[in-house]
């Protein structure tokens, strides 16, 4: 009886709260922020990155704790959290509009998430390629924090996807250069597999490692307009035939060349099988490169590997010289009320001395130019960064430059192919179900 | 007079209470159902009013059934496992094993309990592993290779793999508070059924079983309100995936609110939550109630 009462009223209130009107969620935050450099260098500022791994975090606290030994006049508040937190973190923060004046980004819809909402303040007078700041980055690097022509970001590493590989397994297995189509690679995994190799090592357990795959193959079989067009939540429609093609070539490369079990195996544990030589390659990102350096891997391998781009299959519609991969970005806060101590803090941390440092202390490539050199970096990430600056473009990662309903049908549906139950059809058919619900959710 | 200002001032020592549960509990439970009915997410400018339109979204949603199929799934199993082998591994412990066994025994039930369910389940993702995985390893050892799978790779076996972890964890818990229960039981009552020739078969069925009936309600509203909160043991063994299948309520909500920015649905979700979760309390307060056993 008691609990009946206690329903109705329950109900009663609800009904009474709703008809209040709207939830009081974010409002837009007004652009004021001036981002032109501070006469004077002062106030606090809160830094909130995703870098609270050990790898990463102290060079991060170094940067921070040398600018304010330069400027004693400001605080800085860094804040470090893990990657999948940051999600949430950022999230909440931005609803409760507590965004700190600096916060990272994932190139893509990730930051214009943040743009559309008017939480990202325009740097464009201080970083556009023609500026002096900005004519220290490499220009594909600010292109990926570009968004409807202005400057969203400060890229602060440069990152791509390669194909990592044994040089003793592939000559074990007669395999004297990489391969450099599609049909080719396909043809060298039989071979690894006869020499007793896991061709290539693929631990798909959190499904974004078969997303990298489709981000390259999506690029190299779709025309870079069409691609464009629909990984933008407002024109996605994603009927180009090239589509299907890059889910039949994967799935070529999942029975050609991965190992079984894949969904149930962390990219971690792959990657162990790839340096104590069981497998012959891993699809892997350049901030990982420092994994194979004798620090981390076992000798043997750490002396003997080099890598190649994803190989484009034979008369593919779309752009061969487009390379997975993107920087990851700083963004400002628009409503910042020290915006340009921010931007101040931003140019530092970009400046040679300190992007010479990110290379030396974690291994990452730096999107200055220039900035790595034999003193700071081991012969793979110089050989990369030469190779970096060869492609033409680059191809944001699925899950950060679509909308998240798209990248969420991706994920769930190339997990399909990798267990089996889904077609390359089935698959499309839901990301065009997605992106006409992102359509509605942006209009 | 005086009896008017008592009963106000039992009010009073009753206000803080009552401030914290309204603003700390039903508050948020009323704004939630509030935002269900708005389209919105973290970085919306203005949120949209919907009507019911998530609701109708939850219901033509499969991902959402499944994720309920799952909920079901590990009530069951959990209820078959927490509470009936629990309940007899406890009769067993207490009657059947020698006393000093049954202290190490006990004990070694229970340390599964005591682990943290991240590194449960992590430890479990190294056993399920496809290629170098204690599990399969064990499978071909006995001759059954052909078994072998990536056990949290494939959609027929990943949620049943989770099950199978959370049952080894959190059994060890309900048989001690079953044992305890069942050594209230006074020694008499099995002495006279002894006298009287049951077996101990027959003394489990007619002593033990009603004589703990209220532990057994108990930890049957602690199993099955656990099993739609279940959240934890889901995220770190598969996050949802592969393609989906795993998901349970919680996890699609978590997923719905901070990965697809879908705030709205997520509140959705999380009322329909609240309502199981509500009927069940409502059960266990109508069960709560009845006479309790008296000896």
């Amino acid at each position: 009886m008691k609990a009946r009462h206690m329903m109705a009223a329950l109900v009663a209130s609800a009904i009474a709260l709703t008809a209040c009107g709207a939830p009081s969620v974010p409002g837009q935050v007004a652009p004021s922020a001036s981002i032109s450099s501070p006469a004077v260098k002062s106030g606090s500022l809160t830094i909130l990155t995703k870098f609270a791994a050990p790898e990463y975090a102290p060079y991060f606290e170094a940067v921070v704790k040398s600018y304010m030994a330069e400027n004693p006049e400001v605080t800085i508040d860094l804040q470090q959290v893990g990657d999948q937190p940051y999600k949430d973190k950022i999230r909440v923060l931005s609803a409760s509009k507590q965004l700190p004046d600096i916060y990272f980004s994932w190139a893509g819809d990730f930051a214009n998430k943040f743009v559309r909402a008017g939480l990202a303040a325009d740097l464009s007078a201080e970083i556009a390629p023609s500026t002096s700041w900005g004519s220290t980055f490499a220009p594909a690097a600010l292109e990926a924090f570009t968004t409807g022509g202005k400057q969203y970001g400060v890229p602060i590493n440069l990152d791509a996807k390669y194909l990592v590989y044994s040089k003793a397994a592939l000559a074990k297995a007669g395999i004297t250069a990489p391969a450099a189509t599609l049909e080719d690679l396909l043809a060298d995994c039989g071979k690894l597999k006869s020499a007793g190799y896991t061709p290539i090592a693929f631990g798909n357990q959190y499904g974004w490692p078969a997303i990298h795959y489709m981000t390259q193959l999506n690029a190299f079989n779709v025309p870079a307009d069409t691609l464009a067009k629909d990984y933008n939540p407002a024109s996605g429609e994603f009927t180009d035939p090239g589509y299907i093609k890059a889910l039949e070539q994967f799935k070529q490369l999942l029975t050609a060349c991965f190992n079984n079990g894949a969904n149930g195996m962390s990219h971690e544990v792959a990657q162990a099988n790839l340096t104590s030589g069981k497998a012959a390659m891993q699809y892997v990102e350049l901030v990982e490169f420092g994994n194979f350096t004798a620090e981390k891997a076992p000798q043997a391998f750490a002396d003997d590997w080099s890598f190649f781009r994803l190989p484009m299959a034979t008369g593919s519609a779309g752009s061969p010289n487009a390379l997975t991969g993107a920087p990851d970005g700083f963004m400002v806060n628009a409503g910042s009320e020290n915006a340009s101590v921010a931007v101040d803090f931003l140019k530092y941390m970009t400046n040679q001395t300190n992007a010479e440092k990110i290379t030396k202390d974690i291994g990452w490539l730096s999107p200055v130019k220039g900035s790595a050199t034999e003193a700071n970096a081991f012969p793979q990430l110089i050989e990369a960064l030469a190779d970096v600056s060869k492609a033409e473009s680059f191809a944001i990662w699925l899950d950060t430059v679509a909308h998240a309903d798209v990248a969420s049908a991706y994920l769930s549906g190339v997990e399909g192919i990798v267990s089996g139950s889904k077609t390359p059809e089935d698959v499309m058919a839901s990301v065009k179900q997605a992106a006409a619900k992102a359509k509605k959710s942006v209009s | 007079m005086r009896r008017k200002l008592r009963y106000l001032g039992g009010w009073w020592w009753m206000t803080p209470a009552l401030v914290l549960v309204g603003v700390f509990v039903y508050y948020p439970v009323l704004q939630n159902f509030q935002l269900s009915l708005y389209s919105w997410n973290a970085f919306s400018r203005a949120p949209r009013y919907v009507g019911m339109d998530n609701y109708a979204t939850m219901v033509a949603d499969e991902v959402f059934w499944r994720a309920l199929w799952n909920n079901v799934i590990y009530a069951v199993v959990s209820l078959i496992f927490q509470v009936f082998f629990a309940l007899v591994l406890a009769a067993i412990l207490e009657e059947f094993v020698h006393r000093r066994l049954a202290g190490f025994l006990r004990a070694l039930y229970f340390i599964p309990t005591v682990i943290s369910i991240t590194v449960s389940g992590i430890l479990f993702s190294f056993i399920y592993n496809p290629e170098f995985g204690l599990l399969n390893k064990l499978l071909q050892a006995i001759g059954l290779g052909g078994l072998t799978r990536a056990w949290l790779g494939e959609e027929g076996t990943a949620m049943g793999s989770i099950i199978a972890m959370s049952q080894w964890q959190s059994f060890g818990y309900t048989a001690v508070l079953f044992i305890v229960a069942i050594q209230r039981i006074p020694r008499d009552l099995y002495e006279s059924a002894r006298i009287d020739g049951a077996g101990r078969v027959r003394t489990f069925v007619s002593i033990t079983l009603p004589l703990v009936r209220e532990m057994t309600t108990l930890l049957v509203i602690i199993t099955v309100s656990g099993a739609f909160l279940v959240f934890n043991e889901v995220m770190v063994m598969t996050a949802g995936g592969p393609a989906r299948s795993t998901h349970v309520l919680g996890t699609w909500l978590y997923f719905n609110a901070f990965m697809a920015d879908d705030m709205g649905y997520a509140s959705a979700i999380a009322s329909f939550i609240f309502v199981i979760t509500l009927a069940l309390a409502i059960g266990q307060l109508a069960y709560g109630n009845r006479k309790r056993v008296e000896w």
